[in-house]
């Protein structure tokens, strides 16, 4: 018997090893969000992460908003001017404080630049903001921007570009800075982040737009879906992201919260492999595109959460041309060109896919690919260390990959057209498989021009080309949705920010 | 007794060696990292960085360094998070930890009595309907019988938080769900081993001798019996620790296993090898322990 007394009383004294802290109280004040992840840094200049921006945004300011409309809004910055094709001027908006009572300056403007464009500091973003020379302080209110070459995407990329405080950053050092010391300009300020759990954030009384609504901004690491609706369900979180289709209808119609969905950037295609048969052949490439009957797709698969596309620009980027129209569900046709490129009784491939929350779209498209003859396997990879092997060497892909794009959630035909078909290495399909002559020059014209009328014609005549190449199988653009809480008043954006300054309390 | 107490010893070195080459093995043919952290940059970018974490070495050479750093106790630093790899996993273990030692006492509070009451009504009842209910408990999945869990006590009856970490209440579901996925086992050996001594002779003597039937189950009947159940238990806690990355992940828990989870989809090295290879370290000892316990419960091995 006492053997087991020595046991019995070893068990309990083990479990002192992380006996967690006492709850927190959640208040009314407070808007819980649930993502499904932290991004490794509140540093908003060293990662790439999704995640970490809908953080960043809500507790820094960058020099431009950009507001629901989609349209360029004041915010450090009061008023910009270009001064010439490469420099461009911006006014500072006066007496902004910083979270720890600095006022902010074009010093600090040029500092967040400079330690971004640092390459000793390795920032994940410096790709994003390379085009830029130099930053001059001109006046402790007024910057000058300097570009290598003219960069029509300077604005763009400036909505997103977080000021830091440069005396602050450089006492308590990067690493600090960006794991219990965020200091931005805001509307909440940094008040304690545990890893994997949550980020918790408190209104900024001195920040310059006003106070927001909530007091308290907690952003929740939920990593399982079925977690965070059953969250959103009880009360537990106020927002989620990506609610997919088949929760919608359920989330709909309960008493606890509503759905809010909008048009985002992001693009569903098939990237065809053009260096191998059969998507050699631009006939097999064009039956393809016939074979997809796109509306019943976005209607019984997606929850209508979606919009048809006639080529993979979008209709809300900059440079879109409705005069292109997409091709018509039409599997006549399809076996007709199948049939004139001598694939008379069919042929087989093979897709692959990592989005799996798309499963079942996938393998709609597999399915309507083999009803007009071309008989397609899809293969489904899980979108971890094999996907990514797969898809970062050189492409090889058998025949075609189906995924989306997000465009960075940049409004410009130039944030797809150069990643997905330019074939210089920073590309990410062109320079393996969806290769379409002559299309690398008229992307780096449109690139490096200023003229929007000349940059608008161009990006014409580039949707009309990849509409008769038919480098892909254009499908649709997908819906942002976002399920709220009913004490909660916000609505999803075009961009798929989350920005909370927007939200208010339900009465 | 030395001498078994340094084989062990030895073992435990052995697979701790082991694990560490597999893993090494496993994710260094699983992808390139530089490419998941520069995705945009032209090439030479990506072979500078490669260069300066020392990618290009042919792979022998790369596994003797982290072998030596390990050593000295450094597993790198994290891709993703750019800090050191072990605090990192360090922070997370007692979570962990918590979450599986107490999934391991509630499994034996479940399985230790239920199964002595099945082996001593054996074919009653109550042990047809126990058999039942371990047979449902070890076909549902952890993550499944979570969700459930969670819509039943979480969803439907409001009793317990969803997710979370941060009071005793959201340890509830976690635990039971992980417990679910050992107690089934456990009970099946308690019951059997039960069965294997209850009509041994000493058994009918002790009756003979006129001691109460209780005393008799609990004591001489019982401790004959542990032994299979110590070692099986001490199994389960190694599957318990890998049963812990599901669960933490369906309620959200900050344990060492989501870290991994993470890690592994982001090609992060480092924090998967300090994770992988402290958890493997875990088992090992507590392996040990239980061979260890072996020797004080049952005198006889220690003779021989």
């Amino acid at each position: 018997m006492k053997r087991w007394a020595v046991l019995a009383a070893v068990l309990p004294l083990l479990t002192f090893a992380g006996a967690p802290a006492p709850a927190c109280a959640q208040t009314k004040d407070a808007l819980v969000v649930g993502l499904v992840a932290h991004a490794p840094t509140l540093d908003p200049h060293m990662h790439f992460e999704r995640v970490g921006v809908l953080v960043n945004i809500n507790m820094f300011d960058s020099l431009l908003h950009r507001n629901t409309k989609l349209e360029f809004e004041p915010s450090l910055a009061t008023s910009w001017k270009a001064l010439s094709d490469t420099q461009w001027e911006f006014k500072l908006r006066k007496g902004v404080k910083f979270h720890n009572g600095d006022t902010m300056t074009a010093e600090d403007v040029k500092y967040s630049f400079d330690r971004v464009l640092d390459p000793k500091k390795k920032s994940p973003q410096y790709g994003n903001i390379r085009a830029i020379k130099e930053v001059r302080v001109v006046d402790p209110e007024t910057v000058v921007i300097v570009t290598d070459k003219p960069f029509p995407l300077l604005l763009e990329r400036l909505v997103f570009f977080c000021i830091v405080p440069k005396k602050h950053v450089e006492a308590v050092g990067d690493q600090v800075f960006g794991t219990t010391a965020a200091v931005g300009t805001g509307p909440w300020k940094f008040v304690e982040w545990k890893r994997d759990q949550m980020i918790r954030l408190e209104a900024f009384d001195q920040h310059w737009r006003g106070r927001p609504p909530f007091k308290q901004l907690i952003f929740r690491a939920i990593p399982e879906t079925a977690t965070q609706v059953a969250e959103i369900k009880t009360g537990g979180v106020d927002i989620i992201r990506n609610v997919s289709a088949d929760l919608v209808p359920e989330l709909k119609t309960h008493p606890q919260a509503y759905i809010s969905s909008t048009p985002i950037l992001r693009v569903h295609s098939v990237e065809l492999d053009m260096r191998s048969p059969p998507f050699d052949k631009k006939a097999v490439r064009q039956a393809a595109n016939y074979a997809i009957d796109k509306q019943t797709v976005v209607q019984k698969l997606m929850a209508g959460l979606g919009r048809p596309v006639a080529t993979t620009v979008q209709p809300q980027a900059f440079g879109y041309d409705p005069e292109v129209k997409a091709y018509p569900y039409d599997p006549k046709k399809a076996k007709e060109l199948l049939a004139q490129a001598g694939y008379p009784n069919g042929v087989d491939v093979t897709l692959h896919s990592a989005a799996v929350e798309f499963r079942p779209v996938f393998e709609a498209i597999c399915q309507m690919l083999t009803e007009v003859g071309i008989r397609a396997t899809p293969k489904m990879w899980d979108p971890g260390p094999a996907w990514n092997k797969f898809f970062q060497t050189d492409g090889k892909a058998t025949n075609g990959v189906y995924f989306s794009w997000g465009n960075y959630s940049v409004f410009d035909a130039d944030a797809l057209l150069h990643p997905l078909y330019h074939t210089e290495p920073g590309g990410w399909i062109g320079k393996w498989y969806t290769r379409v002559e002559g299309l690398d020059r008229p992307i780096d014209e449109a690139r490096s021009s200023l003229d929007q009328a000349k940059r608008k014609r161009i990006y014409s005549q580039i949707q009309q080309m990849i509409r008769e190449e038919a480098p892909s199988v254009f499908l649709w653009t997908q819906y942002d949705t976002l399920a709220i809480s009913k004490r909660v008043e916000y609505a999803a954006r075009p961009d798929e920010w989350l920005w909370l300054f927007d939200a208010k309390p339900k009465r | 007794m030395l001498t078994l107490v340094a084989r062990r010893v030895i073992r435990l070195a052995v697979v701790l060696a082991g694990v560490s080459l597999v893993t090494f093995a496993i994710l260094h043919v699983s992808g390139d990292p530089v490419s998941l952290m520069m995705p945009e940059a032209p090439e030479a970018d990506r072979a500078a960085l490669r260069q300066s974490m020392g990618f290009n070495k042919p792979l022998p050479v790369q596994f003797g360094r982290f072998v030596a750093s390990i050593a000295r106790g450094d597993f790198g630093q994290s891709f993703f998070h750019r800090e050191p790899a072990l605090p990192l996993v360090l922070e997370r273990m007692p979570v962990t930890l918590l979450l599986t030692v107490l999934a391991m006492g509630l499994s034996l509070l479940v399985a230790v009595p239920i199964g002595i009451l099945s082996a001593v009504r054996r074919n009653s009842v109550f042990d047809h309907g126990t058999t039942l209910v371990v047979f449902l408990g070890t076909s549902m999945p952890v993550f499944w019988t979570g969700i459930m869990l969670m819509l039943l006590f979480a969803v439907h009856l409001r009793l317990l938080p969803v997710s979370g970490w941060g009071s005793w209440a959201a340890l509830v579901l976690p635990a039971l769900t992980l417990a679910s996925a050992s107690t089934p086992l456990l009970l099946r050996i308690v019951r059997s081993s039960m069965l294997e001594v209850i009509n041994l002779d000493y058994v009918r003597t002790a009756r003979a001798k006129g001691v109460s039937e209780w005393l008799v189950i609990c004591h001489h009947a019982l401790v004959n019996a542990a032994l299979p159940l110590v070692t099986v238990a001490g199994l389960q806690f190694g599957l318990l620790l890998g049963g812990a990355v599901v669960t933490e992940t369906v309620f959200a828990v900050p344990g060492v296993g989501r870290l991994i989870v993470g890690a592994i989809r982001q090609l992060d090295f480092p924090i998967v090898q300090a994770g992988v290879f402290l958890l493997a370290l875990i088992v090992v000892l507590v392996n040990f322990a239980v061979d260890m316990l072996y020797l004080y419960l049952n005198p006889q091995i220690r003779v021989r």
